[in-house]
């Protein structure tokens, strides 16, 4: 009797997905495994990203599903710029991330609708904002705002609740059901020895200083940027943080006069949004190492733009344009935020999740293994 | 020759290293009736003078004491009926490999000299036979290479017949619409350049085309071949034909032999080769039921490079299957084809159409090593181990190919020629044990029973010899297409495993190989390895004792023999090796330049001193077509060897005839080292044989030594590569310790 064996079938689905996401050069891949040698973020224990580039191309979508390593990779694309077919393993390895966070994601519908973004983007960007608009008018009887403006007499408060608390549970919840699946899979394949606090514990410091990405050196321009970006978006959940402790608990009013704390931190973390997304984009649209650019990278980063532009748009605008328009623009702020609500789970987004958890998986896993 | 004369060159360091005076007095008194010196030889100065003497027939034989026969070639030829040349190597041998002024340099010198004087008194005026020959190429094999050497042939000017045993000509290729490109960017089928080639083969009026033919027979040399073919209902016509190109291909390696890849388990196990004819109908179906397969998985070196079944790699395989794929993917885009390979070869451009079929969505290029087929409701499942997975695989498939290899349609003429031998011996019963032995060798030899292709009266067999797994190959790199016989070459699949684009080029370097040969004997001169040498061997029939040693042991079947067993030597399939004479006992084959009494006579001239001097002798035959090339260049980079080796050059390790082994001992001379080609498989023997039958008539001798109380290891045969030059030196004191070793020779002063 023959040993059993895994039963292959190559090319169906997932490699047909896999070429029509951009990921197509992955075939040419001969398995020299240069990518895992020149890679400074890879680990002896399972290197990537030759194995995964084998895998891609028998399409077994499970055992990349399954994989850690393929959120170890931060694209820093030293393979890519090295691999000696142009089988472009850092784009590979982005398009195979981008393949299991819409496999992972709960509900699939939502999970599909925004892994087609090239197609749904309008949907995805127009419908939140077109949905604020309505509210707001609804609301207010589509009154005309008087000057001086405040956002908060036309959208009290209850009304931001009213969209965000159950947008943030429902996001919540499938990201949560998303690492859930995860976390259990890599404890499976490779024991850990500790739990998740330990884990994230051991990596935070890594985190805030990009300490990984660091390594990297065709990408190292898209360092700054992306740590930026992320102490940006750290500092306005802080800010959100604590302004709705001190408006819900000690009945803070809105606008805060300019000195306040809050306000200072809120627009010190809009600086570095601004500045760390016109470095991504610069590094972007000069080509420098940041691989191709996919509707996956492309959509996740416009609705970031939007985001931080509006934002900064409202605030500037309630002071020195027509309340219409800073009306519009807080409006469009609203309606992104809730863009990236909704979608973080199933967007690029997801890697701040996916990432982060791999890194404390293996730091825990490792610590498991016999030195 | 009688009249020789010398000319001494002092150029080059030799006037500055030897005491020329002297060995102008040497020359004198070994019997040169002109005796020259000059500064450069081959200046224009020293050429006239040598030409003057020979105009004024001063001297008929000229023995240049000056550089290698190597160097200077136009410098110092001369028109052999007239005038032969010996060349004595004194830079190479004497000057620029031994310390200048010394007197074991001038003895070696001297030597030399008195070597050249001898060997060039013993050669006698050559004699051209220069005849009008027929130009008619006989091309054997109607495929792609024999179309292609067809064409090319009757291009040059040759009246063609091409003879093809099949209703049509095209081959295995003929329903091939498009070949893997060979042309830029090479990533795309190219239309097969073969029915245009068939459609212009057939209309041209110098090509005449016999289908359902076969040759019955050709006798004769080439120039003369007298062909016999045989047509449909056993109709035969003759004619005359110059040269032979023999293209009749290959066949797919028997896949009923792989029943562990599934062949026989399912009639949906194909081979590359049906499913060539499955495309060439332009329906894709499953043998079994006649539907479309969802996915085709190809099994490559299906049954190659395996020793059970071929041991070698066919090199085209993989470049078949790229294009089946690609031309499947091209007409129906949803069907996916797995390739499954050991090693992927796609040599040359051949790279950039293996990327383009790997750029495709439904292609999987996928290395391991296919361990089974097996079928089960009409799917099949191909078990794989190895793979880059590192698992075991199983892939389920709706049709499978075999990629098998190419099997030579040769035929092995020295077996065959064994077989026919043996069954002669059966039928004359002389002796029990003879009958037996003839039988067991019969029944071995069978299946060679009606193989035949050419059906050549050769003594040596009625085809082509065979070298490995039955090509009738040469070395691959010094001369394609040769055989071991001469006037007749092979071109295509039957020479070596190989494509459609090798296959027809292949086709234009037979041709012209073939209109080579009969221009080069119109002209009475030899083709490769000796072009333009026109000495024919010359045999002294009186003293044969019909021992067939020499039509035995002719590479190139040129001899054959009478009732009695007389040699008959076709002087056009001689390649001029001289093998037969280092075969004959007798020794009555000899050539106008050489000789077994011309070099035994050069041996006799090496000056052995007593065993007292401490100065031993040691005689090196070097093969002038490796060995002796390569000591030239030690010598051009000045490497320095034991001073007493006295170098001959021989035409083959073949041609030396064992008297000179053993009249160097009995003279006193210490030891004798030869020094030939690689034999073997991968031989790099120019003759073919030569090397290898040196080396069994030195074993044969050495056990005579034995028996004269002589060391074996007295004589030394090795093995050189043209590029080996730093080992000469070594060789030589390598040998020149083990002599010492042994001691002088005892037979030194009798």
């Amino acid at each position: 009797m023959a040993p059993s064996a895994t039963v292959l079938s190559p090319a169906r689905g997932f490699r047909a997905e896999l070429l029509r996401r951009g990921g197509g050069d992955a075939a040419r891949c001969f398995q020299c495994a240069t990518c895992s040698s020149v890679c400074d973020l890879t680990t002896s224990e399972s290197a990537f990203p030759r194995r995964q580039m084998l895998w891609a191309q028998w399409g077994l979508a499970d055992r990349l599903a399954g994989d850690p390593s393929i959120w170890l990779c931060h694209q820093c694309n030293d393979c890519t710029a090295r691999c000696p077919r142009d089988a472009s393993p850092g784009d590979a390895m982005q398009v195979i991330r981008a393949l299991v966070i819409e496999h992972l994601g709960a509900p699939g519908f939502v999970a599909r609708l925004v892994g087609r973004a090239r197609t749904t983007w309008p949907v995805l960007l127009g419908a939140p904002i077109v949905f604020w608009a309505l509210y707001i008018g609804l609301v207010s009887g589509f009154a005309v705002p008087r000057t001086p403006l405040v956002y908060a007499d036309l959208v009290p408060v209850w009304m931001i609740y009213s969209v965000f608390l159950p947008a943030g549970a429902f996001t919540l919840l499938a990201a949560f059901v998303g690492a859930r699946r995860t976390w259990r899979a890599w404890g499976e394949a490779s024991p850990r020895s500790g739990g998740l606090l330990a884990g994230l514990a051991g990596i935070v410091a890594d985190v805030l200083v990009h300490r990984r990405f660091q390594r990297c050196e065709a990408a190292r321009p898209r360092k700054n940027g992306h740590l930026l970006l992320l102490w940006g978006f750290l500092g306005a959940l802080l800010t959100t943080t604590l302004l709705g402790i001190q408006m819900d608990v000690f009945g803070l009013k809105t606008p805060l006069p300019q000195g306040h704390y809050i306000k200072l931190i809120g627009n010190a973390s809009a600086v570095l949004l601004v500045v760390g997304l016109a470095l991504l984009v610069a590094n972007r649209t000069r080509g420098q190492g940041a691989g191709r650019t996919r509707a996956f990278d492309a959509f996740f980063l416009t609705l970031v733009a939007m985001v931080v532009l509006s934002g900064v748009g409202a605030e500037l605008g309630r002071l020195f344009l027509p309340p219409a328009a800073a009306l519009a623009l807080y409006v469009v702020h609203l309606g992104t935020v809730l863009s990236l609500f909704l979608t973080f789970p199933f967007s690029k987004f997801a890697h701040a999740l996916y990432r982060t958890l791999a890194m404390a998986h293996e730091r825990l896993a490792s610590e498991r293994r016999p030195s | 020759m009688d009249r020789v004369g010398v000319f001494l060159c002092t150029g080059c360091d030799i006037g500055s290293s030897l005491d020329a005076a002297k060995l102008e007095g040497l020359a004198r008194s070994g019997g040169a009736v002109h005796v020259e010196s000059s500064p450069c030889l081959c200046a224009p100065d020293g050429v006239a003078s040598i030409r003057k003497a020979v105009d004024a027939q001063t001297v008929d034989g000229v023995v240049v004491a000056a550089c290698s026969q190597r160097h200077k070639i136009e410098e110092f030829r001369l028109d052999p009926t007239v005038a032969q040349v010996e060349r004595v190597a004194l830079r190479e041998q004497a000057v620029w490999s031994h310390p200048p002024k010394h007197e074991d340099t001038q003895a070696l010198a001297e030597d030399l000299l008195r070597m050249g004087v001898v060997r060039a008194k013993k050669m006698i005026p050559a004699k051209r036979c220069a005849e009008t020959l027929e130009q008619t190429v006989l091309v054997v094999g109607g495929g792609l290479a024999g179309l292609q050497a067809a064409q090319a042939a009757a291009d040059m000017g040759n009246p063609v017949v091409l003879v093809e045993s099949s209703p049509a000509l095209g081959g295995w290729l003929a329903g091939v619409r498009e070949l893997v490109p060979s042309v830029p960017p090479y990533d795309r089928l190219q239309p097969s350049p073969l029915p245009d080639l068939v459609r212009s083969v057939g209309a041209d009026p110098r090509v005449r085309v016999l289908v359902q033919s076969r040759v019955s027979r050709v006798s004769g040399q080439p120039g003369k071949f007298a062909v016999e073919v045989t047509g449909p209902q056993g109709k035969t016509e003759e004619f005359a034909a110059g040269a032979i190109v023999q293209a009749t291909g290959a066949r797919p390696y028997d896949a009923s032999k792989l029943a562990h890849l599934g062949h026989g388990a399912s009639p949906d196990v194909v081979t590359s080769a049906d499913l060539d004819a499955m495309l060439a109908r332009g329906a894709l179906a499953r043998p079994s039921d006649g539907k479309r397969p969802g996915r085709i998985v190809f099994v490559q070196c299906a049954g190659s490079r395996d020793a059970g079944h071929l041991p070698y790699c066919s090199s085209e395989c993989c470049g078949t299957s790229l294009r089946q794929v690609m031309a499947v993917s091209k007409a129906w885009p949803d069907v996916e084809c797995a390739v499954l390979y050991r090693d992927l070869r796609a040599p040359g451009h051949g790279e950039h159409f293996y990327r383009a079929v790997q750029e495709k969505s439904t292609v999987m290029l996928a290395r391991g090593t296919v361990e089974g087929v097996t079928a089960s409701g009409g799917r099949l499942s191909v078990r794989m181990k190895d793979s880059l997975l590192g698992e075991r695989v199983e892939i389920e498939a709706d049709l499978v190919v075999l990629a098998v290899g190419m099997v030579p349609n040769s035929a092995d003429g020295e077996a065959i020629r064994q077989l026919r031998d043996a069954r002669k011996r059966i039928e004359k019963n002389e002796s029990e044990t003879q009958r037996k032995a003839a039988e067991e060798v019969a029944a071995a030899l069978a299946h060679h029973d009606g193989t035949a292709i050419l059906n050549l009266t050769y003594r040596q067999g009625p085809d082509l010899p065979v070298l490995q797994h039955g090509f009738p190959d040469s070395h691959f790199i010094c001369f394609p297409y040769e055989t071991r016989r001469t006037g007749i070459y092979t071109a295509g699949a039957l020479r070596a495993p190989m494509d459609p684009a090798q296959a027809a080029e292949d086709g234009w370097g037979a041709a012209m190989k073939a209109v080579q040969v009969i221009s080069s004997l119109e002209r009475g001169e030899a083709v490769h390895p000796r072009s333009g040498d026109f000495a024919c061997a010359d045999f002294f029939l009186n003293r044969c004792t019909q021992c067939k040693r020499c039509t035995e042991e002719c590479p190139f079947g040129t001899i054959d023999e009478d009732e009695k067993g007389t040699p008959f030597y076709n002087p056009n399939r001689c390649r001029r090796c001289a093998i037969c004479m280092g075969a004959c006992p007798e020794r009555i084959i000899s050539y106008a330049d050489y000789s077994v009494d011309a070099v035994a006579s050069m041996i006799k001239e090496i000056e052995v001193p007593d065993e007292t001097e401490e100065k031993p002798r040691i005689l090196a035959l070097l093969c002038e077509n490796d060995a002796y090339p390569a000591l030239d260049d030690a010598a051009m980079k000045r490497a320095t060897w034991n001073p007493w080796v006295r170098v001959v050059p021989v035409r083959c390790l073949g041609s030396v005839n064992v008297v000179w082994v053993a009249e160097s001992l009995s003279r006193g001379i210490d030891g004798v080292i030869l020094i030939g080609c690689k034999r073997g498989d991968d031989y790099q023997c120019h003759f073919v044989k030569g090397s290898e039958l040196a080396h069994k008539r030195l074993e044969n001798i050495q056990e005579t030594l034995t028996r004269l109380s002589l060391e074996a290891e007295r004589v030394r045969v090795l093995e050189l590569a043209r590029n080996e030059l730093d080992r000469i030196p070594v060789l030589f004191d390598e040998f020149a310790e083990k002599l010492e070793e042994l001691g002088a020779n005892p037979l030194k002063g009798f």
